[in-house]
C-alpha cells in the first residue's frame, strides 16, 4: 500500500508539472491579485504615498492670515501637495482631470476676520465622491489641522486674557476700597435723611390737626344758621295754609246746610204737586263734601327741610413749611477708577472655531452609497467571467463537440456564425447588467443619476468589449481547461486594475497608466460620472466610446485568431 | 440516361508536413449509389471526407459535389452536401429535436419546413419518441443515430458518412443501415467510410480500398473479394508467434499472413478437409492455439492480399 501511495504521490506532481493552467492558478494568479491589491489598497492601511502625494486644490477667497496659515500647514504635510485655483470652476476642472486630486478647499472671504471676531467659521470642502476614501483620509488630516489652528488661536487669546485679568484685578481692588468709603458716607447720609423725615412728619401732623378744627367750627355754625331760617319759613307757611283751611271748612258747613234745606223744599214741592208729583224730575245730586279727616290732614304741620349750606367751607390747610437737611458730598465715589477701558481690553473676543462643511464637487450628495461603486464594479467583473463562459468556453465546447465544424459545413458563413454568437452573448451581457442595476436599485437603493438611460451606453460598450475579449481568450487558451484560469485571471486583473473593486485613484501611477488600456477603466469612469458624480449623459458618452473602441480592437484580434484556430475561414 | 456522379474526387492530395495523408485519390459516387471507403485506421479516410466536405483544403486536386466545385462555389456545394462526422457533433444540452432543427435551419430551411423535416429525420432514425430528450440523456447508439439525422435532415444530394457505426449497439446499427439504404434509394449518393468490412459487404454497391492515402483498388464488393482469392481461409490465433514452417508440407495450404504481431496466422486452404491436420500441426507449433475460424474469402482478405497487412488489428475488433 505504501508503494501505491508513493507512486500516486509522485504521479500527482507529474500531473501538476504538466498542467500549466493549474500551475498558473497555483502561483501566478494569486501573486498577480496580491500585487494589484497590495498596490491599490496600500493607502488604506497607511502606506507611504511615495513620490506622488495627494493634490489638494485650494481656492483662497479670504487672503487673510488664517487662510495663509492653513495653506502653509497643508504644505508642510509631505503627503499633500497644495494646488491653488482661482475659482471653484477651475478647481472642478483640476479635480476632474487629475487622479490624485480628491478634493478642493474653498476658504470663504472674510474667514480670517470672522474667526478673529470670535465667530465659528467653516471652510467649504468639495470632494469628488468617487474618491471618497482618499478624501476621507485627507479630511481626517484637515480635521486635525483645523483643531490645531483653533487650539493655537485659543491659547494665544487665553494668554492675553490672563495678562489683562491681572491688571483688572488691581483696578478692582482699588475700586473696592473706594466703594467702602462711599458706603460709609452713604450710611451717614441715610441717617440724616431719616431725622429730617421724622421732623417733617410731626410738623405736617400738627398743622393738619389745626386746620381740621377750624373748618369744623365754621361748618357747625353755618348749619345751625340754616336750620333756624328753615324753621321760621315753615311756620309762616303753615299759618297761612291753616287760615285758608278754616275758610274752606266754613264754606263746606254752609253747603251742607243748603243741601238739607233743598231736600226739605223738594219734599214740600212734591206734596204741592199732588198727582203731578210723579211728573217732577228728580233733582241733581249734590256733591259730597270732603271728609273732615281729609281736611284735618291739610292742617298737619310741615316737617323741616334739610338745611342747605350756601357754600362748602374751605378745608385747604395752610402752607406746610418743611425744612430738609442739605445733601452731604460723597467724597469717596469720585475716586472710583474707570473700568471701561479695562473691560474693553478684556472683552476682546476669543477666536471662533475653524471647521468645514463637505459638499460634492459635482453638486450632488457628498455621501456615497457603497453599492454605487460595487454594483457596477462587480457587475462588470461577473459580466467578464460570464462572458468567458459564454463565448470563450462556449466556443471551445462547440469546437470540441464538433458542432462548430458542422455549422461551417452547413454553408453558414464564418462571419455570420461568429456574429450570431457574439451578438447573442452581447445582448445577454447587456441584459445581465440591466438586471443587476435594477436589482441594485430595488435592493440597495443605488443612484441611477439624473440621466439614468445614459447607463446603457457604458453597459452596452462593456458587454461588447467583454464578448470580444472572451473571443481573444478563447484563441489564446485554446482548451477548456486553460480558458478559465487564463480568462478568469485576466478578467479579475482587469476588474481590479480598472477600478471595479476600489477607486482607481488608489493605485500607483504606473498601474493607473496601464489601466487606461482596459475597457473596465473607462466603463467604471462612465458609471461613476453618472451615478456618483451626478453628471449628465455626456460624461458617459466619451468613456463608453473608448470602451467600445477597445472592444473593436479585441474583436479584430479575436476574429483574426479564431479563423485559424477554429477553422472558421474554410475555403 | 446513366446516373450522374454527385461526388467527384479528382487527383486529391493532402499532406501534413512530411506526412502524405492522401495521395492522388480519384473516384466518384453516383446518384443512388452507396460506396464504401474502406481502409485501416490512418489510411486517409477522414482526411478524404474532410476535403470532400470542404472542412480542409486539398493541396491539389478537385472536389465536386453535385457538380459544384469546392473552390469555385463552396457554399453552393455545402448546401447539397450532408456530412456525418466520425465524432458526434451535437449540442449535449439541447434536445434531439432542437439539435436537428438547428442544423436544418442552418442549411437554409424555413422554420416550419425545418421542424417538419426534423420530425421526419428523427422518425427515420428511430428517435421520434425521444425527440424532446436532451442529447446527454441518450445512449451512445442513439446519439450516433441523431448524428446521422442532423446530416440528412435537409435532404442532401450527397451524403458523406465517416464511420457512423463506431461503438453503437446492434439495434442502432440496423437502424442506421436502414436509413442509409433508404437515402440511397431516394437518389442520394452515399460515401460510407468505415474500417468494418462487414458493413461494406452488406451495405455498399461498390467499395474503395485505400491505405496510406492511396487508392489500392475499387470495384463492386464481389470484384474486390475476388482479389483475395477463391479458396477458404483459416484464421488461427496463438498466444505468441508460432514456430516458422509449422504448416509446411500440406498441399494447397499457403500463408496469406504468416505471423502477425498479435499472434494471428491466416492461411489459404485448398479444401475444408485440411482443417483437422492443420489443427494437429498447430498443437505442435511451439505456441498455444487460442482460437481459430474458417471463412470464405472477404474484403479483409482482399486487403491483406493487396497490402500484406490486416485491415484491422485484433484490438480494433474487440
Amino acid at each position: 500500500m505504501l508503494r501505491a501511495t508513493w507512486i500516486v504521490f509522485q504521479n500527482e506532481f507529474r500531473l501538476l508539472a504538466r498542467d500549466r493552467a493549474s500551475l498558473f492558478m497555483l502561483m501566478l494568479a494569486p501573486l498577480v491579485i496580491i500585487t494589484v491589491a497590495g498596490f491599490s489598497l496600500g493607502n488604506i492601511y497607511g502606506a507611504q504615498p511615495g513620490s506622488e502625494p495627494y493634490q489638494i486644490v485650494v481656492v483662497d477667497n479670504d487672503r487673510g492670515s488664517l487662510a495663509r496659515a492653513l495653506v502653509a500647514a497643508l504644505g508642510r504635510d509631505h503627503a499633500i501637495a497644495v494646488v491653488p485655483a482661482a475659482s471653484l470652476d477651475a478647481a472642478r476642472a483640476i479635480i476632474g482631470g487629475r487622479a490624485r486630486a480628491p478634493l478642493c478647499i474653498v476658504i470663504p472671504a472674510g474667514t480670517t476676520a470672522a474667526f478673529a471676531a470670535g465667530r465659528d467659521v467653516h471652510l467649504a470642502i468639495y470632494i469628488d465622491p468617487v474618491k471618497r476614501l482618499e478624501a476621507g483620509a485627507i479630511e481626517l488630516d484637515l480635521d486635525r489641522l483645523c483643531r490645531a489652528i483653533t487650539s493655537q488661536a485659543h491659547a494665544i487669546a487665553q494668554q492675553q486674557i490672563a495678562a489683562q485679568s491681572i491688571q483688572l484685578r488691581d483696578q478692582l481692588t482699588q475700586a473696592a476700597a473706594q466703594m467702602k468709603t462711599a458706603a460709609a458716607q452713604l450710611d451717614q447720609l441715610r441717617r440724616q435723611f431719616e431725622h429730617a423725615r421724622a421732623t417733617a412728619q410731626a410738623e405736617v401732623t400738627a398743622q393738619t390737626h389745626r386746620t381740621v378744627e377750624r373748618v369744623s367750627a365754621q361748618i357747625t355754625a353755618q348749619i345751625n344758621q340754616a336750620l333756624e331760617a328753615s324753621r321760621t319759613a315753615v311756620a309762616h307757611d303753615l299759618a297761612v295754609r291753616q287760615d285758608a283751611l278754616r275758610v274752606v271748612g266754613r264754606y263746606l258747613e254752609q253747603l251742607d246746610a243748603s243741601r238739607h234745606d233743598f231736600t226739605a223744599w223738594l219734599a214740600a214741592l212734591k206734596t204741592a204737586a199732588g198727582s203731578h208729583a210723579s211728573q217732577i224730575p228728580p233733582p241733581p245730586q249734590w256733591p259730597t263734601p270732603p271728609d273732615a279727616a281729609v281736611l284735618a290732614e291739610l292742617a298737619k304741620p310741615f316737617e323741616l327741610p334739610a338745611a342747605r349750606l350756601d357754600a362748602a367751607p374751605s378745608i385747604a390747610p395752610a402752607n406746610i413749611a418743611i425744612r430738609m437737611p442739605p445733601i452731604p458730598e460723597l467724597r469717596g465715589l469720585g475716586a472710583i477708577p474707570d473700568f471701561s477701558r479695562a473691560i474693553a481690553q478684556t472683552a476682546a473676543p476669543i477666536p471662533g472655531i475653524l471647521g468645514w462643511h463637505e459638499r460634492a464637487i459635482g453638486g450632488g450628495d457628498a455621501r456615497v452609497n457603497t453599492f454605487d461603486q460595487y454594483v457596477p464594479g462587480f457587475g462588470i467583473t461577473f459580466l467578464l467571467i460570464d462572458m468567458l463562459w459564454g463565448v470563450g468556453v462556449g466556443l471551445i465546447d462547440e469546437r470540441d463537440w464538433g458542432t462548430l465544424a458542422r455549422m461551417r459545413i452547413s454553408g453558414a458563413p464564418a462571419a455570420g456564425l461568429m456574429l450570431g454568437k457574439l451578438t447573442a452573448r452581447f445582448l445577454i451581457g447587456l441584459g445581465q447588467m440591466i438586471l443587476l442595476f435594477g436589482a441594485g436599485w430595488v435592493l440597495f437603493g443605488i443612484t441611477l443619476g439624473r440621466d439614468s438611460w445614459a447607463l446603457l451606453m457604458p453597459a452596452a460598450a462593456i458587454s461588447f468589449a467583454a464578448a470580444a475579449f472572451s473571443l481573444v481568450i478563447a484563441c489564446i487558451a485554446r482548451t477548456r481547461d486553460a480558458v478559465l484560469p487564463i480568462g478568469a485571471m485576466a478578467a479579475l486583473a482587469m476588474s481590479a486594475i480598472g477600478g471595479c473593486w476600489w477607486p482607481l485613484d488608489f493605485e500607483p501611477a504606473w498601474l493607473r497608466a496601464g489601466a487606461l488600456a482596459m475597457p473596465t477603466t473607462w466603463t467604471m469612469t462612465a458609471f461613476n460620472n453618472v451615478m456618483i458624480r451626478g453628471l449628465g449623459w455626456t460624461s458617459a458618452a466619451e468613456p463608453a466610446a473608448i470602451t467600445f473602441a477597445i472592444g473593436l480592437g479585441f474583436l479584430a484580434i479575436g476574429i483574426a485568431s479564431s479563423a485559424r484556430i477554429y477553422r472558421l475561414a474554410g475555403q | 440516361m446513366p446516373p450522374t456522379a454527385l461526388v467527384e474526387a479528382v487527383h486529391l492530395r493532402k499532406s501534413y508536413g512530411a506526412r502524405l495523408a492522401v495521395d492522388d485519390l480519384t473516384f466518384s459516387v453516383k446518384a443512388g449509389e452507396v460506396v464504401g471507403l474502406l481502409g485501416p485506421n490512418g489510411a486517409g479516410k477522414t482526411t478524404t471526407l474532410s476535403m470532400l466536405a470542404t472542412m480542409i483544403t486539398p493541396d491539389a486536386g478537385e472536389v465536386r459535389i453535385a457538380g459544384f466545385d469546392s473552390r469555385a462555389a463552396p457554399d453552393r456545394l455545402r448546401r447539397r452536401l450532408g456530412f456525418v462526422p466520425q465524432s458526434i457533433a451535437l449540442y449535449p444540452p439541447l434536445s434531439a429535436f432542437q439539435n436537428v432543427e438547428v442544423f436544418a435551419r442552418l442549411q437554409g430551411l424555413t422554420r416550419p419546413i425545418a421542424q417538419a423535416r426534423s420530425s421526419e429525420a428523427l422518425e427515420a432514425v428511430g428517435l421520434g419518441d425521444r425527440a424532446d430528450d436532451p442529447v446527454w440523456s441518450l445512449s451512445g447508439g442513439m446519439q450516433r443515430r441523431l448524428n446521422l439525422a442532423c446530416g440528412m435532415v435537409h435532404r442532401p444530394e450527397a451524403l458523406l458518412l465517416d464511420e457512423p457505426t463506431v461503438g453503437v449497439d446492434p439495434q442502432s446499427r440496423e437502424r442506421i443501415f436502414t436509413t442509409i439504404r433508404a437515402m440511397a434509394e431516394s437518389g442520394v449518393a452515399v460515401l460510407y467510410s468505415t474500417h468494418y468490412m462487414e458493413e461494406v459487404e452488406r451495405m455498399c454497391d461498390r467499395a474503395l480500398l485505400i491505405d496510406g492515402g492511396k487508392l489500392l483498388s475499387q470495384g463492386t464488393v464481389a470484384q474486390l473479394i475476388e482479389l483475395g482469392g477463391r479458396h477458404p481461409r483459416m484464421e488461427l490465433t496463438f498466444d505468441r508467434v508460432p514456430r516458422p514452417g509449422w504448416h509446411d508440407g500440406i498441399a494447397g495450404v499457403a500463408a496469406i499472413a504468416a505471423a502477425l504481431a498479435d499472434g494471428r496466422v491466416i492461411l489459404e486452404l485448398a479444401n475444408l478437409g485440411q482443417i483437422g491436420e492443420l489443427l494437429e500441426r498447430a498443437r505442435n507449433s511451439g505456441a498455444q492455439l487460442l482460437e481459430f475460424a474458417v471463412h470464405s474469402p472477404n474484403l479483409s482478405d482482399a486487403f491483406i492480399a493487396l497490402t500484406g497487412r490486416a485491415l484491422r488489428d485484433k484490438a480494433a475488433e474487440n
